[in-house]
């Protein structure tokens, strides 16, 4: 062993070492204090007006995931830079009426196959073009591409003709009537076309929203500066938006704890009891919700090709444990996929399958059954895999005896496509947000021609065509509604369990934030107040 | 020397053409494919078709083997086919972020293993030597995940003077990029530097028990000249040493801190690539590192020798 010299030098007396301690402190104190700081940087003070909205200053929004320029057209996990950059043709209000955006006016035909477009003027793009109706005809014909992968194809393939009348005055021509071709309006972006291919690979995206983009690092975020030729007056009164990609949940919670962003939709709904506390911020909810969490049935393996078998699954779930343990509180829990918003929705229809074990195992036995073993799969995320749980107690308390196979989002999404999913999977889906025929049109989970869960019914794709097709107002497309409704829970092919809340999670200071049915945030009145 | 480098490449570019093979092979056996990724839960199979024809992943697979190659031989490593943007941006821009990290966390390591060295080799009083213990100690024991969301509280929370997470590179706005880079640093160091520290208090320890340190304090030399004069250059030539296996930690511990502060490194980047399918980044970055690590081999055997002769006449 190696012994202190008894007589060591004590080369380091107290005296240096505070000394040391005390310049370091000092040079680094100078140094934080000599330059600007990147805590008040990152929340950049709007100047103050004499009332009213105050102009200037920059927002940073936190998101946990990038923007991902391939899926420019389609719905994606971070789809709020699209009303940023970009306009769309129309937007719906509370009730689901569409309002004017790019499209001042509309028409429909007598026979519901052609719809007359009257188009906003002065509109230019941040490049400096005006904005026409060919344009429109672009973004339609772009979105019918699958190589898009938009959600919507259907409803824009619908479209079948064009006639312009001038460069903003336009006719679609539809080969049915379709009713949800203002779903397509409020998806569907205005892009450029000369520059659409180097938009989907993130280089220039040329838009005739309120900011055009400045920057894209990958991984790091977005950076967007006010459209100083913005088609609205006086708007945008923001100067710029920063979107800041935080992945990590509690990173991302500090970000908006400290005030280094100012706006999030992307707080885990079990972490939002922790910012609903923190005095600076407001912690709101979308009657739209944030898509829905189902349990996926495959009905080609026996016995779940039995709907008393699915239905008996359907009663066994507790949603509103679920609701309360999984998703934080935030969303409803409930049986069919409609949110709040949704025209379709109907308190019986939420309420139609109960937490009801009792009842679960009557159906059970009723099929010949005492006890199943099955598989689940489900995404190996924290959320997805406490939904997982959530449903696999509830089941085993039926004597369904499900085991687990966890899975990367990935391989998941390949085996939900490809109709390769074991007995049963827990995942989410969207599009109930807006037109109820959209579901039924656009998510495949419940296309009517073909799906993950191997259902086919000629009922099932009746209905859905005739709700999708109908010109029917008023009390006969609510008649139309429920008959999708009662289909979906009849049949038990997709066990909805909750809508998940869309939670926007703001700065005091941030006044007029809103996103639209597919979560494009619009800051066009948005500012910061002093 | 020109024929032992010749004798040692066909080698190693060997290496990296079964490399290349394996990197390629294994993702096309992992399941999912960019196309699924893309594609997303609501599409239907002939949305991901178009996109699988429009990627060429319908090619036969040694002809999606050559297309990448042929790439890479003439310099282009092609788009991202999820993540976006061109794959050596990707990788330069994550490789750039990381290797900031890397020093700024060397930097820390060093200033903080240093100090706890010398101070737990030179203290007379028993306390600074049990609390500088104690702190390495605390700084070994403590994981990153956990350092990390505490340096966050305390500076970034309670404090509110250093930013949660993000990044600035240094190079575009030094005094902002600083601030984003402490935090990180400081946690992927912490680490290291109790490593480092230990180390050194050690090899102090022993470099002022030699004899002519104690010559030296018996000729009435300062004992702050001793230290730095005949002390400490006896005592740093192993930490230099481990210095060098540490920074291979710090580049790989990275990882984990790119997480917790948001950094936008190579790591990020990888788990991105790989979770998203993202086959051209995934492939370029494993065959960059194989290829780091073929360079280093070869410049180790040239190295060794040039100071050994025999070893060229083998």
């Amino acid at each position: 062993m190696t012994e202190l010299y008894p007589s060591a030098p004590s080369a380091v007396s107290r005296r240096t070492t505070l000394r040391a301690a005390g310049g370091g402190t000092l040079l680094l104190g100078l140094g934080l204090t000599g330059c600007r700081s990147a805590v008040e940087e990152s929340a950049a003070p709007a100047v103050a007006d004499a009332a009213g909205p105050r102009r200037g200053g920059t927002l940073t929004v936190a998101v946990n995931s990038d923007f991902t320029p391939s899926l420019l057209f389609a719905q994606s996990n971070q789809s709020l830079q699209q009303r940023l950059i970009y306009n769309t043709l129309t937007r719906y209000d509370d009730r689901l009426e569409p309002q004017p955006e790019l499209a001042t006016s509309w028409e429909y035909a007598a026979d519901g196959r052609a719809l007359t477009l009257k188009l906003r003027t002065g509109v230019v793009f941040h490049d400096g073009r005006p904005f026409t109706a060919d344009d429109v005809i672009f973004a339609v014909k772009n979105l019918q591409n699958p190589v898009r992968a938009a959600q919507l194809r259907a409803t824009a393939a619908a479209v079948t003709g064009f006639e312009k009348r001038g460069d903003h005055e336009l006719v679609l021509k539809l080969a049915h009537p379709v009713n949800n071709l203002f779903d397509l309006f409020e998806f569907m972006i205005i892009t450029d076309p000369g520059s659409v291919e180097e938009a989907v690979a993130g280089k220039r995206l040329n838009g005739t929203g309120p900011f055009s983009l400045t920057r894209w690092s990958p991984g790091t975020g977005l950076g967007l500066k006010r459209h100083e030729k913005y088609w609205q007056p006086g708007r945008p009164y923001l100067d710029g938006v920063e979107i800041r990609v935080v992945p990590q949940a509690d990173a991302l919670i500090s970000s908006l704890r400290t005030g280094q962003s100012q706006l999030s939709y992307s707080v885990p709904g079990r972490n939002l009891a922790t910012v609903a506390g923190v005095p600076g911020l407001v912690v709101s909810e979308y009657a739209t919700g944030g898509g829905a969490s189902y349990l996926g049935v495959n009905t080609s393996i026996a016995p779940l090709d039995d709907k008393t078998v699915r239905q008996a699954l359907a009663w066994a779930v507790d949603r509103e444990r679920i609701l309360k343990q999984v998703l934080g509180g935030y969303g409803l829990a409930s049986a069919t996929p409609w949110p709040k918003s949704s025209p379709a929705f109907t308190e019986a229809g939420r309420t139609h399958y109960r937490h009801d074990p009792g009842k679960a195992r009557e159906l059970l036995r009723s099929a010949g059954h005492t006890r199943l073993d099955l598989p689940l799969l489900h995404v190996n995320l924290p959320g997805e895999t406490a939904l997982a749980e959530a449903v696999q107690y509830d089941l085993q308390q039926i004597g369904v005896h499900v085991t687990l196979e966890p899975t990367d989002a990935a391989t998941a999404q390949k085996k939900l496509i490809s109709q390769s999913m074991p007995a049963l999977w827990a995942m989410g889906h969207s599009f109930a947000q807006v037109q109820p025929s959209t579901l039924a049109v656009s998510a495949y989970p419940f296309n009517a021609a073909k799906n993950t869960s191997r259902f086919r019914s000629e009922e099932y794709t009746r209905i859905v065509r005739e709700a999708w097709t109908s010109r029917a107002t008023g009390a006969g497309a609510n008649a139309l509604r429920q008959r999708v409704t009662d289909t979906l829970l009849d049949e038990a092919f997709i066990i909805d369990l909750a809508i998940r809340g869309s939670v926007q999670v703001a700065s005091r200071k941030l006044r007029g934030a809103t996103l639209n049915k597919f979560s494009y945030l619009n800051l066009d009145d948005a500012y910061l107040a002093g | 020397m020109r024929g032992h480098l010749l004798r040692r490449l066909p080698s190693a570019l060997l290496v990296l053409a079964a490399a290349s093979v394996l990197a390629f092979g294994i993702l096309r056996l992992v399941p999912g494919d960019p196309a699924a990724v893309l594609a997303g839960p609501d599409a239907g199979p002939e949305v991901q078709a178009a996109i699988r024809d429009r990627l060429g992943l319908d090619e036969p697979l040694p002809a999606q083997y050559l297309h990448w190659i042929g790439g890479l031989l003439t310099g282009d490593l092609g788009p991202s086919y999820v993540i976006g943007g061109e794959t050596a941006d990707l990788i330069a821009d994550g490789l750039g972020a990381t290797v900031e990290l890397t020093l700024g966390a060397l930097l820390f390591a060093v200033l903080i293993g240093g100090t706890l060295g010398v101070l737990g080799a030179t203290a007379r009083r028993p306390w600074i030597r049990g609390a500088v213990r104690s702190v390495t100690t605390a700084a070994l024991a403590v994981p990153p995940y956990v350092s990390g969301v505490l340096l966050v509280l305390l500076f970034a929370v309670l404090l509110g003077v250093l930013p949660a997470g993000g990044r600035i590179p240094l190079l575009t706005a030094p005094d902002l990029g600083v601030q984003y880079l402490l935090l990180p640093a400081l946690c992927l160091a912490l680490p290291s530097a109790a490593v480092l520290g230990r180390y050194l208090e050690d090899s102090l320890r022993r470099a002022l028990a030699e004899d002519h340190v104690r010559t030296a304090t018996a000729a009435g030399i300062a004992p702050r000249r001793i230290l730095w004069r005949h002390a400490l250059p006896h005592a740093l030539p192993p930490v230099v040493t481990l210095l060098g296996i540490q920074t291979g930690h710090l580049l790989g511990g990275a990882v984990l801190v790119e997480a917790i502060f948001a950094w936008p490194g190579l790591g990020q980047l990888a788990e991105q690539a790989l979770v998203r399918r993202d086959y051209p980044v995934v492939q370029d970055l494993l065959l960059l590192l194989v290829a780091v690590f073929v360079l280093v081999q070869l410049l180790s055997d040239l190295v060794h020798a040039w100071l050994d002769p025999r070893i060229r006449w083998e």
